[in-house]
């Protein structure tokens, strides 16, 4: 007996699928059209060239840019950064002279002011002397209660969230709902939840609750506990079934499938959701203390429309390291877990 | 095995379409006896498992009936037949990231109060028992504390099948045990199996693909292909004829 010979048959034929279907062609086409279109509609072509004459300004010194000017303009006026706070005394109620905060001490200033005498006519060079307590480091301590309060808020905005959230997942996951109608009505509360922004509810919220921390922290709470039940209820369907089957095999109810076969599968990664989670409303904290939901956002804007820039700096600064350190931290704790 | 044991599970003329229209199971009817060791064999696709998902009610027939202890599998009795019936896995059906002290209670739950079971509150006589099990399979105590998905393959079965020791179940089914095993692993498994249902007085219905296994391990041997029975006889009566018929013949197109 021969044999096979090596190499293909001849009768068969062999022939891969090919790496660029027409298909694929036309579609990566029609992206670039729709590509081309929106950034005409959102005026990319001058953004290049606005950035292209900041960059070559910048370097050779030589020409006018209106991007490159308008940046100087806010760099000069950020730096340097807001420390100290200054304060007049006889703006401080009940002020005890012999216990002044830390590190703080008193200066008196002469200021001149011109001023019209009623009587003569003349302008008259007035000089009035006033005393401020002055604090080293005041404004920097402000600032680090804000961002210890902004925390806060993000902190209990979270803890609402995973409260809202597990109800809401466990509904919303197709393979542990009771009922079709509960899984629609639990999907659509966590997609309503998602698509509210912060920003919008956190509006609302603070005609409701009045100007401070309760409407960030709803607000807050609200839309991540849309983007928690949505991810949670994902991770319980896609877990893996067979330790379930397993369970459901012994005679285990519902309750006991999720906390024995599916939370151990999916905890780990829910700790890192809750993490970012924690992470972004901070941010998001920063944010909406714009429209009065308290926090360091409600500082910044209040020293943005008083154009105090320098101020301004220190508190992105602050808000700069905080997120850093969060970022930190729960990068360690997730290479801890997996 | 005397013939003149009572029948503790039989099959009557159990017949399984799915919802897809294929057909897994046609008429098949069998006894085993109690205490007996019966192995499924029949090539991939012949519907062992879903004969032995048909005993603890995780498939239901569509026509046809198990009876347990000539009682019925019902929906309704479920609850009941399955702290009676205990499962072993081809995958294991262990949670990998759990420690193996959680995975066996797993298979104490229907004892387990959920409130208790939730808050990890476990009683202490199936503390103790777990560990017993563990160490009749040959783990040690240390094992307990490790994350499932951390031990062997042969490590994870042993856990398996103290698992499914926890509730004294009459019956066990077991679904390919021994597939993703090597052989040597395989031979001890299948002999702690066998050991260890003996010892209990379990009623044994394990699937396989090793003829040798079956030989070896088997009281009775029920073959399947393309969901009809084609023999069921005690292993003694059967020639190596028999054995190949099972896996030789082509399925049709």
């Amino acid at each position: 007996m021969n044999p096979p010979p090596l190499g293909l048959s001849q009768d068969a034929r062999w022939t891969y699928p090919k790496a660029l279907s027409l298909r694929t062609i036309g579609l990566f086409c029609i992206i670039i059209a729709i590509l081309l279109i929106t950034g005409r509609n959102v005026e990319m072509g001058r953004m290049v060239q606005l950035t292209a004459s900041a960059v070559s300004v910048t370097a050779t010194g030589q020409g006018q840019s209106q991007v490159a000017d308008g940046l100087a303009k806010i760099g000069s006026s950020l730096w340097p950064l807001q420390i100290s706070e200054t304060t007049e005394i006889g703006r401080i109620d009940s002020f005890d002279r012999s216990r002044l905060p830390w590190f703080s001490h008193i200066e008196t200033r002469t200021e001149q002011t011109q001023t019209l005498n009623p009587e003569t006519l003349q302008m008259d060079s007035v000089s009035e002397t006033a005393e401020y307590l002055v604090e080293p480091l005041g404004y920097l301590g402000h600032v680090a209660v804000k961002l210890v309060e902004t925390f806060e808020i993000a902190l209990w905005g979270t803890v609402i969230a995973i409260l809202i959230s597990l109800p809401l997942a466990f509904f919303s996951a197709s393979n542990m709902a009771p009922n079709r109608l509960a899984y629609t009505v639990a999907r659509s509360i966590v997609s309503f939840l998602r698509a509210i922004p912060e920003l919008v509810s956190a509006l609302f919220l603070v005609l409701a609750y009045g100007f401070g921390p309760i409407a960030g922290v709803l607000a807050l709470a609200l839309h991540a506990a849309g983007f928690l039940g949505k991810f949670y209820a994902e991770d319980i369907e896609n877990a893996d079934t067979k330790p379930q089957e397993a369970l459901t095999a012994v005679g285990a109810n519902r309750i006991k499938v999720l906390r024995f076969a599916i939370l151990p599968q999916v905890m780990a990664q829910y700790i890192a959701y809750t993490l970012y989670v924690l992470d972004r409303n901070f941010r998001m904290a920063t944010v909406i203390g714009l429209v009065g939901a308290g926090g360091i956002g409600q500082e910044l804007k209040g020293r943005f429309d008083m154009y105090n820039y320098h101020h301004v700096a220190t508190i992105l600064v602050g808000i700069f390291c905080t997120v850093f350190v969060i970022d930190q931290l729960s990068a360690r704790l997730r290479r801890r877990l997996f | 095995m005397s013939p003149l044991q009572p029948i503790h599970v039989a099959f009557r003329t159990v017949s399984k379409t799915f919802p897809d229209g294929t057909q897994a199971l046609k008429d098949v009817s069998f006894d085993i006896a109690r205490g007996a060791f019966c192995v499924l064999l029949g090539p991939s696709g012949s519907g062992k498992s879903t004969l032995l998902r048909c005993v603890n009610g995780l498939a239901t027939p569509t026509c046809g009936e198990v009876f347990i202890d000539e009682q019925a599998v019902t929906d309704k009795g479920l609850p009941q037949i399955r702290r009676k019936v205990s499962m072993i896995h081809q995958q294991f059906g262990l949670v990998d990231r759990a420690s193996v002290a959680e995975n066996m209670m797993g298979g104490a739950l229907a004892e387990i109060p959920t409130w208790q079971a939730l808050l990890g509150l476990y009683p202490d006589h199936f503390k103790t028992k777990a560990c017993e099990l563990l160490q009749s399979v040959g783990l040690s105590p240390e094992h307990l504390q490790r994350r499932a998905g951390d031990l062997s393959g042969g490590q994870r079965q042993r856990v398996g099948i103290a698992r499914a020791l926890m509730l004294d179940p009459q019956i066990i089914v077991a679904d390919e045990p021994v597939a993703s095993l090597d052989p040597r692993i395989s031979q001890e498994i299948m002999e702690l199996l066998r050991q260890a249902a003996r010892r209990r007085g379990v009623t044994v219905l394990c699937s396989l693909h090793q003829v040798a296994l079956a030989r070896e391990h088997a009281d009775q041997i029920v073959g399947l292909q393309r969901g009809v029975l084609i023999f069921n006889a005690p292993v003694e009566n059967l020639s190596d004829g028999d054995f190949s018929d099972i896996y030789d013949q082509e399925p049709a197109a």
